[in-house]
């Protein structure tokens, strides 16, 4: 996998659509199914072994920085099927330590990785932050950060097609990798159960 | 992954020593409901929580709440969770809107009744008591009775196991299961899990929710409100291992209090008095003496085998009683003064101070609580 860059933009780029994103070099990222056998918990092992998830991907992936924050914009093809119960859910994943091993599961419990975590809103849910700061230590076990992790995420659908961009603290990409996680809402595909990239992305400073 | 309780998947707490049990005799429930909305005004008035019922009483034979829970799956077999169904939003139903304003200011007179309004989701369909009263059975030999259910604080809590964010567990203190609802990220693996279908989901929030057995109450030595405010005086509180409890004599001395669908493999602390019945009619109105109008294959399909003895025993001490003997049995099930029923738990809310901030958590999580993670 090739590198990105992170140029500084102006704030119209927290607008997935905004044309300061078209001179944005970006990188096709191809994910795979978070492997069954790294779930640690016993029920999901049980509910979805040889069920099928995490078809997700590639995620074009851009960056870039704005004043003191680091933005990310991905941008899949999600599933055309409205949502129901779950909803499709996508994230940027930043190693907290240098050389930490691949992002495939989502983190470990020696190896945490911040998860941003974008998650598409029913109607009844517009009064919830549009995207989360967690810690994850491992398939779906995912902790929200206790305070200073301010993360936002704004989004648009073109179709079936996904754009969004995360914003948070630039300071997150210290160790100049990052990675991503979509999850199907309509296959229900949550927490562990999902699509991630099965190596880093390195960010050329 | 070997038996349960490997990788501390069952929480924390499995056998907690001061494990808080709960015992309903259903011969005495009248389907009031006072325990439902006691619960309900206390704990599940928020956004995101018409439609939750921690506390719910359903008639029975009957599809229950979520419609047609029992066939959901989840549980324990063998050591190993049992995949199950989520139920829905209209599955669960309820929490509806009504048409009032149609009603009393559209100007269509007597044409438009009030009837809940179908957002698109389903919910208009299904009700947390949608099928009271129905029952089974066919003339002159219908029967019905009601069962009243909550969470069971499971000594095996699936939920907990199911929850990969670790934000369920079980308290060592008293075996209560919880949930950290500011670590729930609404996954929703434990609704699945949970063999009894009694986990709601508030979709305002994001967040999974369930009957916390009233702690707070349970701290200050006050019964949960579902029992307290039971008018029938027959939901008994306390701990199954004092062996002075009317909980323990019913459980495990006299064996008269089942849990509900044992086969599911959670451990239930929540148990019942399976109900007796009055004698079927043949055809010509005569009384069968000897068959029971509610039939004991249908209880035992809802309490195990063990439900057999169990009625055993109570037409036992009921025919020593009518012959003129005493039996402590049915005293205690008699119960000659409501606070009979609580143990230690008899103190009155009204008696609390109540002022802001006065009111004591005394547990809380335990550090180091083990997750699924
Ligand atoms: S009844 Fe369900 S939610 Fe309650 S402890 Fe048991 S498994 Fe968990
Ligand atoms: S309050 Fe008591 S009698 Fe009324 S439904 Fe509940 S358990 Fe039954």
């Amino acid at each position: 996998m090739g590198s990105l860059t992170a140029p500084e933009v102006g704030e119209e780029a927290l607008d997935p659509d905004a044309g300061a994103w078209d001179s944005i070099p970006s990188e096709g990222v191809p994910l795979v199914p978070v492997p069954i056998e790294a779930q640690l918990n016993a029920y999901v092992r049980a509910a979805w072994t040889g069920r099928d998830y995490g078809r997700s991907g590639p995620v074009e992936l851009a960056l870039a920085r704005c004043g003191g924050r680091l933005l990310a914009r991905l941008s899949w093809d999600g599933s055309a099927v409205p949502p129901g119960e779950f909803t499709d859910a996508a994230g940027l994943l930043l190693p907290r330590e240098p050389g930490t091993a691949s992002p495939v599961t989502m983190g470990t419990h020696a190896e945490p990785v911040s998860l941003w975590q974008w998650r598409d809103r029913l109607a009844s849910q517009q009064g919830l932050p549009s995207a989360k700061y967690l810690v994850s230590t491992g398939p779906g076990v995912f902790r929200p950060v206790p305070a200073g992790g301010e993360v936002s995420a704004r989004s648009s659908r073109a179709g079936a097609r996904w754009s969004v961009v995360l914003a948070g603290p630039a300071e997150a990409l210290a160790t100049g990798s990052v990675g991503v996680a979509v999850w199907d809402g309509a296959n229900a595909e949550r927490a562990g159960i999902g699509a991630v990239c099965a190596t880093w992305v390195e960010v050329t400073p | 992954m070997g038996a349960y309780g490997a990788n501390g998947d069952t929480g924390e707490g499995a056998g907690a020593p001061g494990q808080v049990a709960m015992v309903f005799d259903l011969n005495k429930c009248m389907g009031c409901q006072t325990c439902s909305v006691a619960c309900k005004v206390l704990w599940t008035r928020e956004e995101g929580e018409d439609h939750q019922w921690w506390m719910s009483v359903n008639t029975q034979p009957g599809l229950g709440t979520p419609k047609g829970w029992e066939e959901m799956g989840g549980g324990w077999l063998d050591g190993q969770p049992v995949p199950g169904h989520q139920p829905g939003r209209a599955e669960f139903g309820g929490g509806w809107d009504f048409n009032y304003q149609e009603v009393f200011y559209g100007g269509t007179g007597s044409s438009t009744h009030l009837r809940p309004i179908d957002h698109g989701d389903g919910n208009t369909g299904w009700g947390m008591n949608w099928d009271e009263d129905q029952g089974g059975g066919e003339y002159p030999n219908s029967y019905y009775f009601y069962l009243p259910r909550l969470c069971n604080h499971c000594t095996h809590p699936v939920c907990v196991t199911a929850c990969p964010s670790g934000a369920m567990y079980k308290r060592h203190e008293d075996g209560v299961v919880l949930r950290d609802e500011s670590a729930c990220q609404g996954a929703r693996f434990c609704m699945e899990a949970c063999p009894y279908k009694k986990i709601y989901f508030n979709y305002a929030r994001n967040v999974a929710q369930h009957c916390i057995m009233c702690f707070p109450r349970l701290e200050v030595e006050v019964a949960p409100a579902c029992a307290r405010q039971c008018p029938g005086r027959l939901v008994f509180v306390g701990s199954a291992d004092d062996d002075e409890s009317p909980i323990h004599k019913l459980v495990h001395q006299w064996e008269v209090a089942l849990p509900l669908h044992p086969e599911f493999g959670t451990g239930p602390n929540i148990f019942y008095v399976p109900p007796l019945s009055p004698s079927r009619l043949h055809e010509d109105l005569s009384i069968d003496e000897e068959t029971p109008r509610i039939p004991p294959e249908y209880l035992e399909s809802l309490f195990g085998p063990k439900v057999h003895a169990a009625l055993d025993t109570m037409r036992r001490e009921l025919a020593r009683v009518r012959a003129g003997g005493q039996s402590e049995l049915l005293d205690t099930l008699i119960v000659y003064h409501w606070s009979d029923l609580f143990g230690r738990y008899t103190t009155d809310p009204a008696t609390l101070d109540r002022s802001p901030g006065r009111v004591p958590v005394r547990f809380g999580r335990s550090p180091g609580t083990p997750t699924t993670g």
